[in-house]
């Protein structure tokens, strides 16, 4: 699993190559922590290239998600595949983040 | 005739240096099992030991950075609040609500920030029994200006973890503070804000970290406070320490085992191969005697000629002793038919086979020596211990040859190397994975006869270090697999033409019992040989399959730890591709199964104790049933509170997203604690 983290003007992108399962969603915790400080921004999640996702990875999304809650930010879900939109609807996901083709 | 005369003769006749190799020999191949065993053992408790330290690692963090998350959060909340002092409290006490291990909150400010005030201002809203109250700390006796928690957080942006300490004025027990510089719009840092996180839980924590029965986990903070410990430790001379820091805490979590817990099973097994050997070293001068007057005989009798295929007898009745030749060898199994023939050639060989059954897998091997004579038929010896103890805990033929060939490189001083084929065949499916090492291909006896494809690789004890291809194949009922050496294909007759692999295929006809097949074929190479002398030894293993009911069931089995997941991917595609399922459908299978078995990593096995998780896919017409099973302590995932998705993110739980997506993907998930175990079945109607 890769993550590659770029800022793009007043977007903080990132990239997330792979399968995000449950030991790849450890490095990938890790990897996105100075996400946090971002947080009052807009986090720009590019999963164009993300082939799945477990229940640990949608963890990670929520936690971003409940940091840009508190200090104002937004998280952006770019570019998922149908399966992993279907789980997406499943989890409720959907209406958490504001989704982009 | 006196018995020290015959001594004399016994040691005048190298029988003495021949008693001495074969010790040699014995003891080398002891050590070499020691080593590998040892080696075995302490990759088992590295693994163990780190996989228990992640797992009980990725707990702390999990409070510890919600702590830090949360503290970092509500600093730039209050950075808002500045002008109004007055809801600060409010804002605190909103955030100890949601996380339960803070059991103070407060914020300092910098000297005379708000006149009015004072020159200390720090509001601390603590936990109580029955809620929350709000006192007002920070006077001359406690100045907080010149505390650890204030000075470090000033000067460190992503905040401070400070050491444990007692908390004399508001809980009355160790806490740990973790702080954040508080910044005001400008950016000029004007406050710290910080939470005190109690320490119970981490005791408890740090005791389930036990890899062994009385190994024990420690957690000291960076200035060397003991965090939390088991509340008795063995004390022992000899440990193995494995060592992990937990994220931005400067807290070091340690596991320690005895060294004799690791390795204690070994000495009894070292004893045991001891006295197998002196056995062995006592049955050699048996023989020897034996021999050794037989041969008085002859000497009185013979020429020197006969003395030396009698030696050659010796060495070859040694050699036969080693390779298991009662058939039938499993006569309670009706599933299985075997039979194997060395037809030794008048000049001592190396050739080998050998076979058993471990965990329902037929193990079986066959090679042939380069060169002959006794050093050939050592090398054999050799090989031959080193296929059983590679294979005793090796499941993987690719692996076990490599191991093998790693092993014979290294002692490997003649440069004679080894043919070999090493096959694993799962009596319950008739799978068989095998490995070639520039071996001849065997014949497959299916519904056609053809040989079995093979990448040729190297001979072992060529190449250390060299990379062993590994190939799989099935077999069904009645179907048969036939090994040999080149003794077969290249049996000469009198003219000089080869038997080949024509003559060998067809020789290999009608439906017999593995015995009667060997018998043919012995047959067919006798009257096509007839009078030539035999120059090589002709080794022959026969196996049918005769399991009537090979399972299509797909078969996994884990150990208890998350690297291992990755595995379920390629499960699920086999099932996928062998089903016709589309994408979409297998990555949700993958996915109710990662999260099946990682609930049981993360649940069922809390103590760390090294555990399988066995994964069986029932393929039927119309639906898939998956058993996911283990031998941990009772534990239903079906009762765990399953996600309310319809929440807004502010107000989602983190957990239990896990089980609430396997009960959306599968159309039936039942619990049941069986025979001791956690049996989790699911079903997907397709």
């Amino acid at each position: 699993m890769e993550v590659i983290i770029t800022t793009e003007g007043s977007e903080t992108v990132a990239q997330l190559i792979g399968r995000l399962d449950t030991p790849a969603s450890q490095e990938v915790s890790e990897a996105l922590a100075p996400l946090q400080d971002k947080a009052d921004g807009t986090i720009v999640l590019d999963c164009r290239q993300m082939s799945y996702i477990s229940s640990s990875g949608l963890r990670i999304f929520l936690m971003l998600r409940k940091a840009t809650a508190v200090k104002g930010g937004k998280v952006i879900v770019r570019g998922i595949s149908n399966d992993i939109r279907n789980v997406f609807m499943m989890t409720g996901f959907l209406n958490l983040f504001q989704i982009e083709p | 005739m006196a018995i020290t005369d015959t001594f004399k003769r016994l040691y005048a006749r190298q029988g003495l240096a021949m008693l001495l190799t074969a010790g040699l020999l014995l003891e080398a191949t002891a050590l070499i099992q020691y080593h590998f065993s040892k080696q075995g053992l302490r990759d088992e408790a590295d693994r163990r030991a780190q996989s228990e330290m992640t797992v009980a690692r990725l707990r702390i963090e999990n409070t510890t950075l919600s702590v830090e998350n949360d503290a970092r959060s509500l600093s730039r909340a209050l950075s808002e609040k500045l002008y109004t002092p007055e809801q600060f409290a409010p804002l605190i006490q909103r955030l100890m609500e949601n996380n339960e291990v803070l059991v103070n909150g407060f914020i300092a400010m910098e000297p005379d920030y708000y006149r009015w005030e004072g020159r200390w201002f720090e509001p601390v809203v603590s936990r109580r029994d029955n809620g929350f109250e709000t006192i007002r700390l920070g006077s001359a006796e406690h100045d907080y200006f010149n505390t650890d928690w204030y000075r470090f957080a000033m000067d460190n942006e992503d905040g401070y973890w400070s050491e444990p300490y007692f908390d004399a004025d508001v809980t009355q027990d160790m806490v740990v503070t973790f702080s954040v510089p508080v910044k005001d719009t400008q950016g000029r840092k004007v406050g710290v804000f910080g939470v005190d996180v109690e320490l119970t839980w981490l005791d408890k924590l740090i005791e389930s970290v036990q890899p062994y029965q009385d190994a024990y986990g420690t957690l000291v903070s960076r200035g060397g406070m003991l965090l939390g410990a088991p509340a008795e430790t063995l004390t022992v001379d000899r440990t193995l320490r494995y060592e992990t820091l937990i994220g931005r805490t400067g807290w070091k979590m340690s596991v320690v085992i005895p060294e004799d817990e690791i390795y204690g099973g070994i000495k009894r097994v070292g004893l045991i191969v001891t006295l197998l050997q002196l056995l062995g070293l006592l049955l050699l001068i048996l023989i020897i005697w034996r021999s050794a007057r037989e041969q008085m005989k002859l000497e009185e009798a013979q020429a020197g000629k006969e003395k030396m295929e009698n030696e050659l007898h010796i060495a070859r009745e040694i050699q036969m002793s080693m390779i298991p030749k009662i058939f039938p060898p499993f006569p309670e199994r009706h599933d299985l038919d075997l039979n194997a023939v060395i037809v030794p050639a008048k000049e001592v060989g190396g050739d080998l086979y050998d076979f058993f059954i471990r965990d329902e897998q037929l193990f079986f091997c066959i090679g042939d020596v380069s060169g002959k004579g006794v050093p050939a038929s050592l090398v054999m010896a050799v090989s031959r211990s080193l296929f059983r103890t590679v294979a005793g805990h090796e499941t993987s033929p690719s692996r076990i040859v490599t191991s093998m060939n790693d092993a014979m490189a290294e002692i490997n001083e003649s440069s004679m190397f080894v043919t070999f084929f090493c096959g694993v065949l799962d009596m319950a499916s008739g799978h068989m994975r095998y490995c070639n090492a520039g071996h001849n291909a065997p014949v497959m006896l299916t519904d056609a006869k053809r040989m079995l494809p093979v990448e040729s690789n190297l001979p072992l004890g060529v190449m250390a270090g060299f990379t062993f291809s590994e190939q799989e194949t099935d077999l069904s009922y009645d179907d048969a697999i036939f090994l040999y050496t080149d003794g077969l294909t290249e049996a000469e007759n009198s003219a000089k033409e080869l038997f080949g692999e024509e003559r060998m295929k067809a020789a290999l006809s009608g439906r017999k019992s593995a015995a009667d097949h060997m018998q043919a074929i012995k047959q067919s190479v006798h009257e096509f040989v007839g009078d030539a002398p035999q120059s090589d030894d002709l080794t022959m293993l026969f196996i049918h399959f005769m399991n009537e009911n090979p399972s299509t069931d797909r078969h996994l089995v884990l150990h208890n730890n998350i690297q291992q997941i990755p595995q379920l991917a390629d499960f699920i595609e086999t099932i996928a591709v062998e089903k016709n399922l589309d994408q979409a459908l297998a990555m949700n299978l993958n996915l109710a199964l990662e999260e099946a078995v990682t609930n049981v990593i993360m649940y069922a096995y809390p103590d760390g104790a090294d555990g399988l998780v066995d994964i069986e896919a029932i393929l039927r017409e119309g639906s898939l049933e998956f058993v996911v099973s283990d031998s941990g302590r009772p534990f239903d995932p079906t009762a765990r509170p399953e996600a309310d998705v319809t929440l807004q993110a502010e107000d989602r739980p983190i957990g239990g997203l896990g089980i609430f997506l396997v009960r959306h993907i599968m159309d039936k998930v039942d619990y049941a604690r069986i025979n001791g175990k956690n049996v989790l079945t699911m079903t997907k109607f397709i």
